[in-house]
Protein backbone atom coordinates (compact mmCIF):
# COMPACT_ATOMS: atom_id res chain seq x y z
CA UNK A 1 0.00 0.00 0.00
CA UNK A 2 1.73 3.11 -0.82
CA UNK A 3 2.68 5.69 1.78
CA UNK A 4 0.68 8.97 1.49
CA UNK A 5 3.20 11.63 1.60
CA UNK A 6 3.80 14.15 4.30
CA UNK A 7 0.81 16.48 5.18
CA UNK A 8 1.09 20.19 4.04
CA UNK A 9 -0.24 21.21 8.21
CA UNK A 10 2.47 19.30 10.11
CA UNK A 11 0.85 19.98 13.32
CA UNK A 12 -2.72 18.19 12.73
CA UNK A 13 -2.10 14.24 13.24
CA UNK A 14 -2.72 12.29 10.80
CA UNK A 15 -3.49 8.85 10.94
CA UNK A 16 -0.20 7.52 9.12
CA UNK A 17 2.00 9.66 11.98
CA UNK A 18 0.68 6.68 14.21
CA UNK A 19 2.43 4.17 12.10
CA UNK A 20 5.74 3.08 12.16
CA UNK A 21 6.90 1.10 8.94
CA UNK A 22 9.70 -0.81 11.15
CA UNK A 23 7.35 -2.25 14.44
CA UNK A 24 5.52 -5.66 13.20
CA UNK A 25 1.96 -5.92 13.10
CA UNK A 26 0.04 -8.36 15.17
CA UNK A 27 -2.89 -10.49 14.23
CA UNK A 28 -5.88 -10.77 17.51
CA UNK A 29 -8.28 -13.30 17.67
CA UNK A 30 -10.72 -12.07 20.06
CA UNK A 31 -13.56 -14.15 21.97
CA UNK A 32 -16.92 -14.14 20.68
CA UNK A 33 -19.59 -16.54 22.14
CA UNK A 34 -21.07 -17.45 18.71
CA UNK A 35 -17.30 -20.03 17.72
CA UNK A 36 -16.87 -23.17 18.85
CA UNK A 37 -13.72 -24.20 20.13
CA UNK A 38 -13.67 -27.08 18.40
CA UNK A 39 -13.78 -24.91 15.42
CA UNK A 40 -11.31 -22.11 16.76
CA UNK A 41 -9.12 -24.55 16.74
CA UNK A 42 -9.38 -26.37 13.24
CA UNK A 43 -9.21 -23.02 11.79
CA UNK A 44 -5.84 -22.25 13.53
CA UNK A 45 -4.19 -25.38 12.90
CA UNK A 46 -5.47 -25.19 9.23
CA UNK A 47 -4.58 -22.01 8.15
CA UNK A 48 -1.00 -21.58 10.01
CA UNK A 49 -0.17 -25.13 10.11
CA UNK A 50 0.30 -25.45 14.12
CA UNK A 51 0.05 -28.46 15.51
CA UNK A 52 -3.37 -29.53 17.81
CA UNK A 53 -1.63 -28.69 20.72
CA UNK A 54 -0.20 -25.31 19.81
CA UNK A 55 -3.83 -24.13 18.45
CA UNK A 56 -5.52 -25.81 21.37
CA UNK A 57 -3.38 -23.11 23.52
CA UNK A 58 -4.39 -20.68 21.65
CA UNK A 59 -7.90 -21.25 21.20
CA UNK A 60 -7.67 -21.43 25.35
CA UNK A 61 -6.12 -18.91 25.63
CA UNK A 62 -8.76 -16.45 23.43
CA UNK A 63 -11.33 -18.48 25.20
CA UNK A 64 -9.99 -17.44 28.85
CA UNK A 65 -8.18 -13.97 28.84
CA UNK A 66 -10.42 -12.63 25.61
CA UNK A 67 -7.62 -12.74 23.00
CA UNK A 68 -4.95 -13.87 21.69
CA UNK A 69 -1.74 -13.26 19.40
CA UNK A 70 -1.92 -15.51 16.11
CA UNK A 71 0.64 -14.60 13.87
CA UNK A 72 2.69 -11.74 13.13
CA UNK A 73 4.74 -9.67 10.73
CA UNK A 74 3.98 -6.83 8.13
CA UNK A 75 1.26 -5.21 7.74
CA UNK A 76 0.80 -6.61 4.21
CA UNK A 77 1.48 -10.30 5.52
CA UNK A 78 -0.95 -9.56 8.87
CA UNK A 79 -3.82 -7.98 6.57
CA UNK A 80 -4.11 -11.41 4.58
CA UNK A 81 -3.92 -13.23 7.73
CA UNK A 82 -7.08 -11.42 8.95
CA UNK A 83 -9.04 -11.84 5.94
CA UNK A 84 -8.46 -15.81 6.11
CA UNK A 85 -9.77 -15.25 9.12
CA UNK A 86 -12.31 -13.33 8.18
CA UNK A 87 -12.89 -16.07 5.44
CA UNK A 88 -13.07 -18.64 8.09
CA UNK A 89 -15.58 -16.68 9.91
CA UNK A 90 -13.14 -15.78 13.40
CA UNK A 91 -13.53 -12.20 14.94
CA UNK A 92 -9.63 -11.24 13.85
CA UNK A 93 -8.25 -7.55 14.08
CA UNK A 94 -4.51 -6.45 13.79
CA UNK A 95 -2.57 -3.68 15.29
CA UNK A 96 1.30 -2.51 15.78
CA UNK A 97 3.24 -4.83 18.56
CA UNK A 98 3.49 -2.46 21.53
CA UNK B 1 -31.98 -59.23 19.10
CA UNK B 2 -31.65 -55.99 17.49
CA UNK B 3 -28.05 -54.33 17.13
CA UNK B 4 -28.22 -51.22 17.46
CA UNK B 5 -25.19 -48.89 16.27
CA UNK B 6 -24.46 -45.22 16.68
CA UNK B 7 -23.97 -43.64 13.39
CA UNK B 8 -22.36 -40.10 13.61
CA UNK B 9 -24.00 -37.25 11.23
CA UNK B 10 -20.98 -36.92 9.60
CA UNK B 11 -18.34 -39.69 9.26
CA UNK B 12 -14.80 -40.17 7.33
CA UNK B 13 -15.03 -43.37 5.55
CA UNK B 14 -12.43 -45.20 3.69
CA UNK B 15 -13.90 -43.54 0.19
CA UNK B 16 -14.22 -39.80 1.80
CA UNK B 17 -16.96 -38.43 3.80
CA UNK B 18 -20.45 -39.00 4.49
CA UNK B 19 -23.29 -37.15 5.73
CA UNK B 20 -26.08 -38.86 7.30
CA UNK B 21 -28.83 -36.67 8.41
CA UNK B 22 -31.88 -36.92 6.97
CA UNK B 23 -33.53 -35.65 3.43
CA UNK B 24 -35.35 -32.66 5.29
CA UNK B 25 -32.33 -31.61 7.44
CA UNK B 26 -30.09 -31.58 4.23
CA UNK B 27 -33.02 -29.59 2.88
CA UNK B 28 -33.16 -27.09 5.44
CA UNK B 29 -29.38 -26.52 5.58
CA UNK B 30 -29.21 -26.28 1.85
CA UNK B 31 -32.32 -23.54 1.82
CA UNK B 32 -30.30 -21.47 4.57
CA UNK B 33 -27.64 -21.59 2.38
CA UNK B 34 -30.12 -19.84 -0.74
CA UNK B 35 -31.12 -17.66 2.51
CA UNK B 36 -27.66 -17.09 3.32
CA UNK B 37 -26.46 -16.14 -0.72
CA UNK B 38 -29.12 -13.67 -0.80
CA UNK B 39 -28.00 -11.87 2.70
CA UNK B 40 -24.58 -11.41 1.18
CA UNK B 41 -25.73 -9.87 -1.92
CA UNK B 42 -28.33 -7.52 0.11
CA UNK B 43 -27.39 -4.00 2.05
CA UNK B 44 -23.90 -4.10 3.33
CA UNK B 45 -24.98 -2.58 6.36
CA UNK B 46 -27.68 -5.46 7.50
CA UNK B 47 -26.65 -5.67 11.38
CA UNK B 48 -27.32 -9.12 10.81
CA UNK B 49 -23.88 -9.54 8.63
CA UNK B 50 -22.26 -7.98 11.59
CA UNK B 51 -19.87 -11.14 12.47
CA UNK B 52 -19.59 -12.16 8.80
CA UNK B 53 -17.85 -8.88 8.25
CA UNK B 54 -15.81 -7.82 11.04
CA UNK B 55 -13.12 -4.45 11.47
CA UNK B 56 -10.26 -5.38 10.45
CA UNK B 57 -8.12 -2.79 12.49
CA UNK B 58 -9.83 -2.18 15.96
CA UNK B 59 -7.65 1.07 16.71
CA UNK B 60 -9.45 3.94 16.70
CA UNK B 61 -6.07 5.79 15.07
CA UNK B 62 -6.66 3.36 12.11
CA UNK B 63 -10.02 3.83 10.75
CA UNK B 64 -8.73 5.39 7.78
CA UNK B 65 -7.06 1.84 7.28
CA UNK B 66 -9.99 -0.20 8.28
CA UNK B 67 -11.91 1.90 5.74
CA UNK B 68 -9.64 0.98 2.75
CA UNK B 69 -9.68 -2.88 4.16
CA UNK B 70 -13.51 -2.91 4.18
CA UNK B 71 -13.68 -0.80 0.38
CA UNK B 72 -10.51 -3.67 -0.73
CA UNK B 73 -12.04 -6.61 1.13
CA UNK B 74 -15.35 -7.12 1.63
CA UNK B 75 -15.96 -7.89 -1.77
CA UNK B 76 -13.73 -10.85 -2.35
CA UNK B 77 -15.22 -12.32 1.21
CA UNK B 78 -18.46 -12.18 -0.36
CA UNK B 79 -17.28 -13.68 -3.27
CA UNK B 80 -15.62 -16.30 -1.25
CA UNK B 81 -18.64 -17.04 0.94
CA UNK B 82 -20.46 -17.54 -2.15
CA UNK B 83 -18.21 -19.64 -3.65
CA UNK B 84 -18.17 -21.64 -0.51
CA UNK B 85 -22.36 -22.26 -0.45
CA UNK B 86 -21.83 -23.80 -4.46
CA UNK B 87 -19.55 -25.64 -3.67
CA UNK B 88 -22.03 -27.31 -0.52
CA UNK B 89 -25.32 -27.01 -2.58
CA UNK B 90 -23.09 -28.90 -5.41
CA UNK B 91 -21.39 -31.55 -2.80
CA UNK B 92 -25.26 -31.84 -1.54
CA UNK B 93 -26.85 -32.88 -4.63
CA UNK B 94 -24.35 -35.34 -6.04
CA UNK B 95 -23.51 -38.74 -5.25
CA UNK B 96 -21.50 -39.18 -1.82
CA UNK B 97 -18.95 -39.26 -0.53
CA UNK B 98 -17.75 -36.07 -0.14
CA UNK B 99 -14.02 -34.61 -0.47
CA UNK B 100 -12.37 -32.88 2.16
CA UNK B 101 -12.51 -29.82 0.19
CA UNK B 102 -16.12 -29.99 0.07
CA UNK B 103 -16.50 -30.40 3.37
CA UNK B 104 -14.05 -27.34 4.58
CA UNK B 105 -16.95 -25.47 2.39
CA UNK B 106 -19.54 -26.93 4.46
CA UNK B 107 -17.54 -26.31 7.57
CA UNK B 108 -17.26 -22.83 6.83
CA UNK B 109 -20.62 -22.17 5.50
CA UNK B 110 -22.21 -24.51 8.55
CA UNK B 111 -20.40 -21.38 10.53
CA UNK B 112 -21.51 -18.57 8.75
CA UNK B 113 -24.93 -19.80 9.33
CA UNK B 114 -24.61 -19.42 13.08
CA UNK B 115 -22.92 -16.41 12.87
CA UNK B 116 -25.45 -14.78 11.60
CA UNK B 117 -27.97 -16.34 13.78
CA UNK B 118 -26.38 -16.17 16.45
CA UNK B 119 -25.78 -12.49 15.98
CA UNK B 120 -29.64 -12.14 14.92
CA UNK B 121 -30.37 -14.22 18.50
CA UNK B 122 -27.97 -11.78 20.40
CA UNK B 123 -26.44 -15.66 21.84
CA UNK B 124 -23.88 -15.35 24.92
CA UNK B 125 -21.95 -17.79 25.67
CA UNK B 126 -24.52 -19.65 28.47
CA UNK B 127 -27.08 -19.69 26.10
CA UNK B 128 -28.07 -23.22 25.85
CA UNK B 129 -30.15 -23.96 22.68
CA UNK B 130 -32.10 -26.88 25.23
CA UNK B 131 -32.81 -24.48 27.86
CA UNK B 132 -34.90 -22.28 25.64
CA UNK B 133 -38.43 -21.77 26.90
CA UNK B 134 -40.65 -23.55 23.97
CA UNK B 135 -42.95 -21.11 24.48
CA UNK B 136 -39.91 -18.68 23.84
CA UNK B 137 -41.07 -16.27 20.66
CA UNK B 138 -37.92 -17.02 19.09
CA UNK B 139 -37.97 -20.68 20.12
CA UNK B 140 -37.32 -22.26 16.42
CA UNK B 141 -34.60 -20.32 15.32
CA UNK B 142 -32.88 -21.45 18.98
CA UNK B 143 -33.49 -24.64 18.17
CA UNK B 144 -32.22 -24.15 14.69
CA UNK B 145 -28.95 -22.64 15.96
CA UNK B 146 -28.26 -25.77 18.48
CA UNK B 147 -28.58 -28.58 15.47
CA UNK B 148 -26.45 -25.99 13.37
CA UNK B 149 -23.92 -26.29 16.52
CA UNK B 150 -23.97 -30.04 16.45
CA UNK B 151 -23.93 -30.33 12.74
CA UNK B 152 -21.14 -28.44 12.62
CA UNK B 153 -18.97 -29.69 15.67
CA UNK B 154 -19.52 -33.34 13.84
CA UNK B 155 -17.97 -31.71 10.77
CA UNK B 156 -14.88 -30.63 12.16
CA UNK B 157 -14.48 -33.52 14.39
CA UNK B 158 -14.72 -35.90 11.17
CA UNK B 159 -11.89 -33.19 9.76
CA UNK B 160 -9.75 -33.49 12.78
CA UNK B 161 -9.63 -36.99 13.13
CA UNK B 162 -6.70 -38.26 10.39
Amino acid sequence: MPVAPAPAVVDRPTTDETIDPDRPWVVIVWNDPINLMSYVTFVLQKLFGYSLDKATELMLDVHEKGRAVVSNGSREKAELDVFRLHEHGLWATMQQDD
Amino acid sequence: MARWQFRPPVERTKHGFRINIDDHERELVARLLEEMRTLLVGPADNPALARIFPAAYHLPEHAEHDAEYQRLMREELVASRLAGIEVVLEAFGAKPPLTEQQMLALAQALNGLRLVLGTVLDVSEETDPDDIDPEHPLAAEHQLYGFLSWLLEWTVRSLTKA
